[in-house]
């Protein structure tokens, strides 16, 4: 029962942190705070099938989160103490969190544009004490970018027909990305076998061979037959 | 000799008009800026930036050719790419962000154009 409800826990916090785009704690911290007291309430019935319930319904609750609460709230507060018949104890509970789900999105959401805005003073005291040295490299770490028409020709010679803009664009920035993965493996390797320099080939394949390990390369040209005959 | 080499091969590889053994770099100068901010030397050597830009374009090739199979076959839209993508978490949040930018940058642009065309009218 308990194993249960953690379960479906984590699904409301997945499918939350989904929709944001990034897995942020404090959010599925929260999640996990504003959904502990509901449950610790309904303790007493003991059985699986009001929990299988209100779970099936909370998945198709956090896919809509948009919902008015302040009508909602007081209307619960007062049902919630005569909850003995099934129907209305399955009903509260559900409504609840859906309130509890938008309350905690809405505080979520603040806490995010909070926390981007610290990181964003963050980086601008870090920058403002680079040295000249560490400044280039940023600034070509920043400035760095794929030609986007190079990009599209690629693209076109292999499927044959135009690609929008919004792909070349996704396309280059996972390109600049992975070779920001490749370079920074390899340096791993020369920090790992105690050399020093330029990056070398040879670092260039173990870090490859490490990252296809990792399945961090897509790789369509070799298949594993699993079972043969 | 290289003209019957192209017809073997698929459209996939002969993108160029050069042979196949020699393709033309078309990634080395952005790659060595690339490089260097990612925490290479300032001059990386050439071999590795030859086998980096290899490495590009199989990528990009592979992506292509999964996105082509996601979704609609045949055509590549950026769901499909993203989708592609949901397992790692750093392409994720990278395309999400560019993506957004490029919204707001359009929207701020279109503000402009209409405050512009409102003033000059």
């Amino acid at each position: 029962m308990k194993l249960i409800q953690n379960c479906f826990r984590i699904v409301i916090v997945k499918m939350d942190s989904i929709k944001e785009g990034s897995v942020s704690p404090v959010s599925s911290f929260m999640a996990k705070d504003n959904l502990k007291s509901p449950s610790s309430e309904k303790g007493d019935q003991g059985d699986d099938v009001p929990e299988l319930s209100f779970s099936g319904q909370s998945e198709s609750e956090s896919e809509t989160p948009e919902k008015p609460h302040s009508t909602k709230k007081t209307g619960d507060s007062s049902q919630d103490p005569k909850s003995s018949p099934s129907k209305s104890s399955t009903d509260s509970p559900e409504k609840k969190r859906k309130l509890e789900l938008t309350e905690e999105e809405q505080s979520a959401h603040k806490h995010k544009k909070e926390r981007q805005e610290e990181e964003r003073l963050k980086m601008q005291v870090l920058v403002s004490n680079f040295t000249e040295e560490q400044l280039n490299r940023y600034e070509m770490y920043r400035r760095a970018a794929f030609p986007k028409a190079a990009i599209r020709r690629l693209m076109q010679s292999i499927t044959r027909s135009s690609v929008s803009q919004n792909v070349v664009i996704a396309m280059s920035g996972i390109a600049k990305v992975f070779v920001g993965e490749v370079v920074e493996e390899a340096l791993d390797v020369i920090e790992h076998t105690g050399e020093s320099g330029p990056i070398q080939p040879k670092h260039l394949r173990e870090a490859v061979r490490r990252l296809r390990q990792k399945n961090n390369i897509p790789n369509t040209k070799t298949k594993k037959v699993l079972f043969n005959t | 000799m290289a003209e019957s080499e192209k017809d073997q091969f698929d459209d996939e590889e002969a993108e160029e008009d050069a042979s196949l053994e020699r393709r033309k770099k078309i990634f080395s100068k952005e790659l060595r800026c690339m490089m260097y901010g990612f925490g290479d030397d300032r001059n990386p050597y050439t071999e590795s930036v030859d086998i980096l830009e290899d490495l590009v374009i199989e990528y990009i090739t592979e992506m292509t050719k999964k996105a082509m199979e996601v979704g609609r076959p045949g055509r590549i839209s950026v769901e499909d790419i993203i989708f592609l993508i949901r397992k790692d978490p750093k392409k994720y949040s990278r395309v999400k962000e560019l993506l957004m930018m490029n919204e707001e940058l359009r929207k701020a642009r279109k503000a402009f154009d209409e405050i512009k065309y409102a003033t000059t009218k």
